[in-house]
């Protein structure tokens, strides 16, 4: 295809390039200018990390062809201000702590610059519906919206600039509001990410990824991908000169798949080509037959006797079972003068952290395999990739580069082997960038849990028994299941002093998308059911969920689920200080939302009503019926 | 009987700090370097907690120097000491603990220097944003200049240290055993406005207070509890990964929904300090236990709201209407003010309420 010249005035300066004629704004201002401070989250128009202005209009360039953009104004986040100046707005994210990962904050920043740009006297509930095309995993939003008001206050003079320097320090740096000293980088977009970073002479890598979700792989023929101009090397498992297997209990997973493929989206093979495009065309040619296999789907089926079996050394598909056992429940149950028993299920959840995978890998001049990634887990990643390329362990080194994001979902090691295969067959650097949906089909979630509960009481609130049974889908390999299991078994029936328990927890095989780590690994799977017949059991014994907490909860010297003694105990202080700070209204949690007088107050939002906003103040405005 | 339907709900939590069930450990080094700067080299760090910051304000201080002047070395299997993962609630409590350690032992060699220098006793030793001094006596001094009298002297200021966390695994048949030597403990309450006729659950505040030891730098806490309350949110009314027969259903943003700038309630964060007794800084964590209580103490709100219960997750507009349509013993009126309202409307065009 030919190229097209692009000229723009970029950031106030001129700018020619040439550029490919299916060149995305994005692509241009990143590939060809370098400024990789405008961030490709999801290149589907959906994130807003890619924001920037176009003659003074905020788009999202990952929608924009390059060639719409000739001839006109460019503005990105690297321009916002004078080199090595912020501006107001990423001053007061820098003050307020606004950015997290970083990783969506130079969109966020030209959103809220867009805002104030197109209305300096925007109220809070504007602002937000002016920042609502832009996601941010981290920050839960609150220091964004203090930020923009604060940078408002200061553009319009309202607020004195001194408000954005930092607050003095008293007698120690312990208990400081210190400023985040990698704000600047992040506000500013000069922090690279491993997507951002560039080696001279690297090559491109992409991936198979399995269309099924378990089949047995008969052949797979990569000569005609091999035979591609430009295509350098084309890896499968046949390539791994060492010990795969690769998980963060146990190493169950191949770095692409061996003999049969578990999950839809799991590697099979991967190239690295001199670019993504010729990289992308050859995994069209890599031919793969597969021998269809029954599925799993659904976590009580995988547990059935006859169940397909998912990996060899598991023939019941069981991850792992964690017991937890204390007391004598059935004495327990016995004592009881009122006995709940539920059924709660939660969801699979993407981490969604808003920087997709990427990472770089290459051999050094002493023979170190070097990879350059967001892995949350590089002391283990070394181990483990040791073993799979057969090196000792001082011949692998991991960089762990900016994380945009984690969560828990950066711990696996799903592409650092291939990246590193990669650099070894071709003594070039290698850099693979997931794109969103990738990142979705092939990295692991919040596990599902399916959870049987069964609580006895006595009729003052004192709990005399719980049975707890969860069953979680693990999906098609282990990676951090069983110690979801562990700590979702610890934890699970809360912080309440129980002397008769049965706890058993449970993940299994599927073919489904694996589960792994996510923030509170299993904790809050387990808790939501707890707390839940708390207040069921609350309701049902006329009591206060406060006052059924406190007569339960562990204070010092309680013992724990798993016996273990405390020696300290915060949580009569908690409940006190929520029960204090949300002025709580006593009394049964009976559906008495109706008639609460501890509703709508100053420390409440407003309801959103989208546009159809009515300014004044809330009580008077709000357009339905006061509730209290 | 009103469209819109107000109700709170609370839920307590609790969480371990550090890894599970296990011994954990972290290692770190220090240097008291020329000009009264510090360096600090440990394993792993920033995952976008803020971290790095928190280290730099314990290596300031127990070094008696600014944050801005600490350089942190980290993130490198071949150059760092090992510091293990990024995850677990663990940063704050073992890399923090193992970089005040490394830190303390960088200034305590300074130390001994100095106090033969000025002949002083080492006790008598403070320093603080850069300035050194012995109490009691009239020596004080830049750290700037310590350094080079350190130095002068022949000694490098250097520290290495290990911080331990002495979990212990859990007996397989039992499950006994200690999983972690420091707990938090968490409690939060909700408000939420329930739209009985769209099934819209909206979050209008959170207060959500929690134990962490020590506050190393409150900000940073706020937005650690801000961050999970909106993950929990997420978790609590929209976001749902479903798979058919293996094959994603939500593979892109578009289908899978995540918060946004309007979905946030206000967040009242409170900070409750229950020092560690176990660690020299008697700081815990925040990162993983902020999220805990939300989606449950969202449930029992709308509970309070519309005598709904949803025990599966996510409580989206559709499951919310589905269990307001469906009987439900007691709860029949609200489902039938709603019908009666909703005809009300449709003949009308509109209604006041
Ligand atoms: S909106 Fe453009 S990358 Fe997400
Ligand atoms: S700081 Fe917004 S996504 Fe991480």
């Amino acid at each position: 295809m030919p190229k097209l010249t692009m000229d723009a005035e970029v950031n106030g300066r001129k700018v020619r390039r040439e550029i490919q004629p299916y060149s995305r704004l994005l692509d241009f201002l990143r590939d060809n200018l370098n400024l990789t401070g405008t961030k490709e989250g999801c290149g589907a128009g959906e994130c807003g990390t890619c924001s920037v202005f176009v003659n003074g209009k905020l788009v999202k360039s990952c929608l924009m062809p390059a060639a719409k953009a000739q001839g006109t104004r460019i503005e990105t986040i690297e321009g916002l201000a004078g080199l090595g100046d912020l501006t107001p707005v990423q001053r007061a994210f820098h003050k307020t702590g606004a950015s997290q990962c970083g990783y969506c904050i130079p969109g966020m920043v030209m959103a809220a610059t867009a805002a104030l740009r197109e209305n300096p006297g925007a109220d809070i509930e504007e602002i937000k519906e002016r920042l609502g095309g832009n996601i941010c995993r981290c920050t839960g939003y609150t220091k964004i919206f203090e930020a923009v008001e604060m940078a408002k206050a200061v553009i319009a003079g309202d607020a004195p600039e001194t408000v954005l320097e930092e607050d003095k320090v008293g007698d120690s740096y312990i208990g400081a509001n210190v400023r985040r000293l990698d704000a600047p980088s992040k506000v500013s977009g000069r922090l690279k990410y491993a997507a951002d970073m560039k080696m001279h002479d690297m090559l491109q890598m992409q991936v198979l990824r399995s269309p099924l979700a378990h089949a047995k792989i008969l052949s797979i023929d990569t000569s005609e991908a091999e035979a591609m101009e430009d295509v350098v090397c084309v890896i499968t498992e046949e390539d791994v000169p060492g010990n795969d297997g690769f998980g963060v209990f146990v190493h169950d997973q191949p770095i692409m798949a061996r003999g049969k493929v578990r999950h839809v989206g799991e590697a099979i093979a991967a190239v690295a080509a001199e670019n993504v495009l010729t990289a992308r065309k050859a995994l069209s040619k890599i031919k793969v037959e597969y021998e269809a296999l029954p599925g799993l789907y659904d976590p009580a089926d995988a547990m059935k006797p006859g169940a397909p079996v998912i990996h060899d050394y598991a023939p019941d598909n069981l991850v792992k079972h964690i017991p937890v056992r204390k007391g004598n429940v059935e004495k327990g149950f016995a004592e009881a003068d009122l006995i709940l028993e539920d059924d709660f299920r939660t969801q699979q959840v993407e981490h969604a952290y808003l920087e997709p995978e990427a990472g770089i890998a290459y051999v050094d001049p002493d023979d170190v395999v070097v990879v350059i990634s967001p892995s949350q887990n590089i002391t283990h990643h070394r181990h483990m990739l040791a073993e799979i390329i057969a090196k000792p362990i001082n011949k692998v080194r991991f960089i762990m580069s900016p994380v945009g994001g984690g969560f828990g979902g950066k711990e696996d090691m799903i592409y650092q082997g291939m990246l590193a295969l990669c650099a070894m067959k071709t003594h070039r650097p290698v850099q693979l960038n997931f794109t969103r949906e990738e990142s979705l089909i092939a990295s692991a979630k919040r596990h599902p849990a399916r959870i049987h509960y069964k609580m006895g009481l006595t009729l003052n609130g004192r709990i005399t028994a719980i049975s707890f049974d969860m069953l979680s889908d693990g999906g098609a390999y282990g990676m951090s299941s069983e110690g979801v299991m562990r700590k979702a078994a610890i934890l699970s029936c809360g912080p309440y002093e129980v002397k008769n328990l049965k706890v058993d927890t449970r993940a299994v095989y599927t073919n489904n998308t694996p589960s792994g780590a996510f923030r509170t690994f299993g904790a809050m799977q387990a808790q939501f059911a707890t707390e839940s017949m708390m207040d069921m059991a609350a309701e049902a014994l006329g009591m206060d969920p406060f006052e059924i907490r406190r007569i339960n909860m562990m204070k010092i010297g309680a013992k724990t689920h798993t016996q273990q003694t405390l020696e300290t105990a915060s949580l009569d202080r908690v409940l006190e200080a929520a029960e204090t700070a949300s002025r709580w209204e006593k009394g049964v949690p009976n559906v008495r939302g109706a008639e609460r007088d501890d509703l709508n107050g100053p420390d409440t939002r407003q309801p959103c009503t989208l546009g159809a906003r009515i300014k004044g103040s809330r009580n008077e405005t709000h357009p339905y019926e006061k509730v209290a | 009987m009103s469209r819109m339907k107000r109700g709170r709900g609370m839920a307590a939590s609790w969480y371990g700090i550090a890894r599970t069930a296990t011994i954990d450990r972290a290692g770190a080094w220090a240097e008291l370097d020329d000009g009264g700067t510090g360096k600090v080299v440990t394993g792993v760090t920033e995952i976008g907690e803020g971290i790095l910051t928190v280290l730099a304000q314990i290596a300031a201080d127990e070094m008696g120097i600014k944050p801005e002047d600490v350089t942190i070395g980290d993130n490198d299997t071949a150059r760092s000491p090992e510091a293990a993962h990024a995850g677990a609630t663990r940063q704050t409590y073992m890399i923090g603990n193992s970089v005040a350690l490394a830190s303390r032992e960088a200034f305590r060699v300074l130390g001994e220097e100095m106090a033969e220098h000025w002949d002083v006793d080492i006790n008598d030793l403070r320093a603080f944003d850069g300035e050194l001094w012995a109490e009691g006596t009239n020596h004080r001094m830049s750290m700037d200049d310590a350094v080079a009298t350190c130095k002068a002297r022949g000694i490098v200021p250097v520290g290495s240290a290990s911080f331990t966390a002495h979990g212990t695994g859990l007996d397989p048949m039992d499950g006994s055993g200690n999983p972690w030597q420091a707990y938090v403990f968490g409690t939060q309450v909700a408000e939420v406005e329930v739209d009985t006729w769209t099934g819209e659950v909206q979050v209008l505040g959170i207060w959500a207070a929690h134990d962490v030891g020590r506050a190393i730098n409150p900000r940073g806490v706020e937005g650690q509890i801000e961050g999970g309350v909106v993950q929990g949110l997420g978790q609590a009314l929209m976001e749902e990964y479903i798979t058919d027969k293996g094959h994603a259903i939500t593979h892109g943003f578009a289908k899978y929904i995540l918060p946004t700038s309007l979905d946030i309630p206000q967040i009242n964060s409170i900070i409750i300090e229950d020092p560690d007794p176990k660690s020299p800084l008697r700081a815990k964590g925040i990162g993983e236990p902020s999220l805990v209580p939300t989606a449950p103490a969202i449930m029992n709100a709308i509970y309070d709201a519309i005598g709904v219960r949803i025990k599966t997750l996510p409580a989206t507009p559709e499951k919310i209407l589905k269990a307001l349509r469906d009987h439900v013993p007691g709860h029949t009126q609200i489902a039938r003010d709603n019908r009666s309202l909703r005809a009300k409307t449709a003949r009308h065009g509109a209604v006041t309420v």
